[in-house]
């Protein structure tokens, strides 16, 4: 105990060396251009200024976070493209780890679990994800594959996360957060970019993008980009085999064809080589199961087209997408999923204070996979079709000072037929810099493929093992159920949000969810199993929704801008969870205290614009333990800085977890994935535009 | 013992970055939009009314900011105590639907995209500078449109648009402005 305080102590000298050397670098070039004592009250007022000086000035948040934001009857957070360049974020679950009320762990170098408000795990199923409209949860397991979620990171406009349900607008799934991650329009992406990238963990990436006219008002971008990451190391420190590397590459065109209709077709390509250390179930003796290195690949690719139609006072939007999804894991399961959705929307404005959207979709889901002994999944090939269609109307009252938000979605898929989402969301303006928000929905999770027809196998317990004493060995499994039905969510929120001054604003969000039909794991009768002669009993537990209890939680988030060139933000994330087992459930797991999300959470952030183009940033993050896998708490410490020297090259280099030379994040859930640690990092890149 | 480390630690980012501040302060460098407030107040200045606009020598210059306000509350500290002749500053927020006609300036927020021509019609003949921040914006009918390249602020003219004003704007504005041609046969 007493070793691993000195050795803390150690690294955080070493952590300050880093960050004095990063700053004392910077400072002679501050020292230099300050052309004599600055105030630090001096704000800029630009009326004192000719439209000549304006027109001189460097804007430097060229954010669009006030807007929408500011006027929405939900807990909203935006990373902005500014965002994920000064966190130094090298893919986008790293970019989400600044959202309050999201919980970002990372298993291993190609694995993380990710939730928002709990139920945080590898297989989270009630977070939905989209990219540019399209839904990248996958139907298997209801979760999303982070590996392979990836788009050219400075391409990124913003990534607009809302915690609590979105079900209303985006269905099924949408139950505790949807993410948006949202790219430029192909007009803002105009010439070329070539980045690279190295690393103490990032061995090496690169990426190109070119973007041209084929004629007015058409723009098109393409791009390619490659990474590779170095393994990890496990918790004893031997070096693991979680390294990964991928190929991406992938297109966009918008076209503003007349001023009333504009059309985005894009699409992208994907293959990712990853590794992970697996632990499998096996009936020979002595071990009962076997430990080896495993490599997979994911593959796939999407093409979506999407078209807007203005009309004077409506617009509507058409959208539509295929999406391929390979995975192999050769030892363990392979599944192969195309997605083909359409999706159309209208907007109607009704006279003078009510918008009115409705839409309908259609989604149809094609799987095919191959088994193993541990995983099965049943039947080999499915086809779900899944239509839904939302009704929901915004009406202004008070002189625009109360909006409120009534609707519900409307959907019917395979398994558990007809479903409804409502909401009503009430959002009042109390003064000019304050407002206070209100929210209660409805969201539903409905079942996976897996939740259907998976038998998956967890372990072994040896044949003569107490308390079983059974003559064959004992398989205990997990199984799907047809009967398995949708959990249910209840969610009660409220929400505040004060400008107190032109420099500080506070955003704060409260909840209580209440959860019913949850998903457990009832035991059955046990199978006697084996093929010519039976050689092994199986022990189910089969996926049964008895299991409910509620959540409440806090989120403030504060921005203070403390100078035009000093903002400082912090947001701290409060979550109980009361989750336990219904009387009439016989599930044999203990109920976990707050499940595998941390209690509290926080992080505070510091970017300062230097002069000569410099910038830095630094963020300290605290995560709270994990009792139920038993890993400790932790803080630590991010430091980025970018320098333009000119304007078509930025230069940047940080380092992450400076506090921690390596700590553990997550143990995984279901499938045996050998965890590994997450290190102190360093990396330097460089990219230019021309 | 187990908070202290992470107290030091921010400590010492705190202090480090204050004294990188102290030294860095200069104001070359600004937000988005407080420059663009600083536009609209020196349009103000460079835009002549026609006769009968305003009521009083001392009536005020109505800003309107329609639909959804990405200026928080910058335009209204920034123009709270200002005055072109004897004219203060009143700034409402409006939103699409309600009465535009009692602006004198109407800063249309790109939340009104979809709608914007009905809008320009809905102003036809009367003296209101409208000001856009929107692509695209200019060519549609607004007057004047604020757009942001290399991470400076720009502006296009309108001047058909100006002129179904009954505006006057100044050779000085103009010298600055991008002009944008008559609008074409498939804008309307």
């Amino acid at each position: 105990m007493s070793s691993i305080r000195k050795n803390n102590v150690t690294l955080m000298a070493s952590a300050g060396r880093i960050l004095l050397a990063g700053v004392l670098a910077v400072c002679p070039v501050a020292n230099a251009s300050a052309a004599g004592p600055g105030n630090p009250q001096n704000v800029l007022d630009p009326t004192q200024l000719s439209l000549e000086d304006l027109m001189n000035l460097q804007v430097t948040s060229v954010s669009k976070r006030p807007q929408k934001v500011a006027d929405s009857a939900a807990a909203v957070f935006v990373i902005t493209q500014e965002d994920i360049r000064r966190s130094g974020a090298a893919s986008i679950p790293e970019a989400l780890r600044m959202v309050p009320g999201v919980e970002v762990a990372r298993i291993d170098e190609n694995k993380w679990a990710i939730g928002s408000r709990g139920f945080n795990g590898r297989f989270d199923n009630k977070l939905l994800v989209l990219i540019d409209g399209r839904s990248v949860y996958t139907p298997l397991f209801s979760g999303v594959y982070w590996n392979v979620q990836d788009v050219l990171l400075e391409d990124v406009d913003r990534i607009e996360v809302i915690r609590g349900p979105g079900a209303t607008l985006w269905g099924a799934n949408a139950v505790d957060g949807v993410i948006n991650i949202i790219t430029k329009s192909a007009k803002n992406t105009q010439g070329g970019l070539v980045t690279a990238e190295a690393g103490s963990e990032e061995r090496t990436a690169e990426s190109v993008r070119y973007g041209g006219k084929v004629k007015d008002n058409t723009y098109y971008r393409v791009y390619g980009k490659y990474f590779d990451w170095y393994p990890s190391i496990d918790a004893t420190g031997a070096t693991a085999s979680d390294g990964w590397h991928a190929l991406r590459g992938g297109f966009r065109v918008d076209s503003n064809l007349t001023t009333t209709n504009s059309f985005t077709i894009q699409g992208d390509i994907y293959h990712d080589n990853f590794g992970e250390t697996l632990t499998v179930p096996s009936l020979t003796s002595p071990t009962f199961a076997s430990t080896y290195p495993n490599n997979g690949y994911n593959s796939g690719g999407n093409l979506l087209g999407r078209w807007n139609h203005s009309f004077s006072r409506s617009s509507t939007s058409l959208q539509m997408y295929y999406d391929r999804t390979n995975i192999a894991d050769p030892t363990v399961f392979s599944d192969h999923e195309s997605v083909y959705d359409i999706d159309f929307q209208h907007d109607i404005h009704l006279g003078e204070s009510q918008e009115l959207v409705w839409g309908f979709g259609y989604r149809s889901i094609q799987d095919t996979n191959g088994s193993s002994f541990t995983v099965a999944l049943l039947p080999a090939h499915s086809s779900l079709n899944q239509y839904s269609a939302f009704l929901q109307d915004e009406v202004s009252l008070l002189d625009n000072r109360m909006h409120i938000t009534v609707g519900s979605k409307f959907e019917h898929n395979p398994f558990t037929g007809f479903e409804f989402e409502p909401n009503v969301r009430v959002l009042g303006t109390l003064t000019k810099e304050q407002s206070v928000w209100a929210a209660v929905s409805r969201a539903v999770r409905t079942p996976a493929l897996t939740e259907e027809g998976l038998q998956l196998n967890e372990g072994v317990i040896p044949p003569g093992a107490p308390p079983l004493n059974s003559p064959l060995p004992v398989v205990e499994a997990v199984f799907g159920s047809p009967l398995f039905g949708s959990e249910d969510l209840l969610a009660y929120e409220v929400g505040y949000r004060v400008q107190a001054t032109s420099s500080f604003s506070l955003d704060l969000a409260a909840f209580y969810n209440n959860y019913t039909n949850l998903r457990s794991a009832e035991p059955g009768a046990p199978i006697l199993a084996g093929n010519p002669v039976p050689s092994y009993v199986v022990l189910p537990f089969v996926a049964s929704n008895k299991m409910s209890g509620g959540t409440y939680g806090i989120e403030p988030f504060a921005e203070w801008k403390v100078l035009p060139r000093w903002k400082l933000s912090g947001s701290y994330s409060f979550l109980r969870m009361n989750i336990h087992k219904n009387a009439d459930s016989l599930d044999p797991t203990p109920d976990i205290p707050n499940g595998l999300s941390p209690r509290h959470q926080f992080y505070f952030r510091s970017s300062l614009d230097l002069p000569k183009h410099l910038e830095q940033d630094l963020m300290v993050r605290y995560v709270d333990k994990l009792p139920g896998l038993d890993i400790p708490s932790y803080y630590s410490l991010d430091l980025h800085i970018g320098w333009k020297p000119i304007s078509q090259l930025q230069l940047s280099f940080g380092g992450q977890d400076l506090l921690n030379s390596k700590h553990l994040e997550f143990i995984p859930e279901f499938i045996n994935t050998l965890p590994t640690q997450v290190r102190r990092t360093v990396y330097g890149g460089i990219s230019w535009t021309f | 013992m187990r908070l202290l480390r992470p107290i030091i630690a921010i400590g010492i980012c705190l202090s480090l970055t204050l004294g990188a501040s102290a030294q860095a302060l200069d104001s070359s460098d600004s937000s988005e939009y407080l420059i663009k407030a600083g536009f609209i107040y020196n349009f103000a200045k460079l835009v002549g009314w026609p006769q009968g606009a305003f009521a009083q020598p001392d009536s005020p210059i109505v800003i309107g900011i329609l639909g959804t306000d990405p200026f928080g509350g910058i335009i209204d500290r920034i123009l709270a105590d200002k005055q072109i002749d004897a004219r203060h500053f009143v700034i409402k927020r409006l939103k699409w639907g309600m009465d535009l006609k009692g602006c004198d300036i109407l800063f249309i927020g790109s939340s009104e995209a979809s709608h914007l021509e009905e809008v320009i019609r809905s102003l036809k003949g009367l003296p209101i500078l409208t000001i856009g921040e929107t692509p695209g914006f200019a060519r549609r009918g607004c007057i004047i449109n604020l757009i942001v390249e290399d991470n400076k602020v720009r502006f296009e003219v309108n001047l058909d648009a100006a002129k179904q004003a009954d505006l006057n704007i100044s050779s000085r504005l103009l010298a600055l402005a991008r002009i944008i041609p008559q609008p074409t046969a498939d804008a309307r």
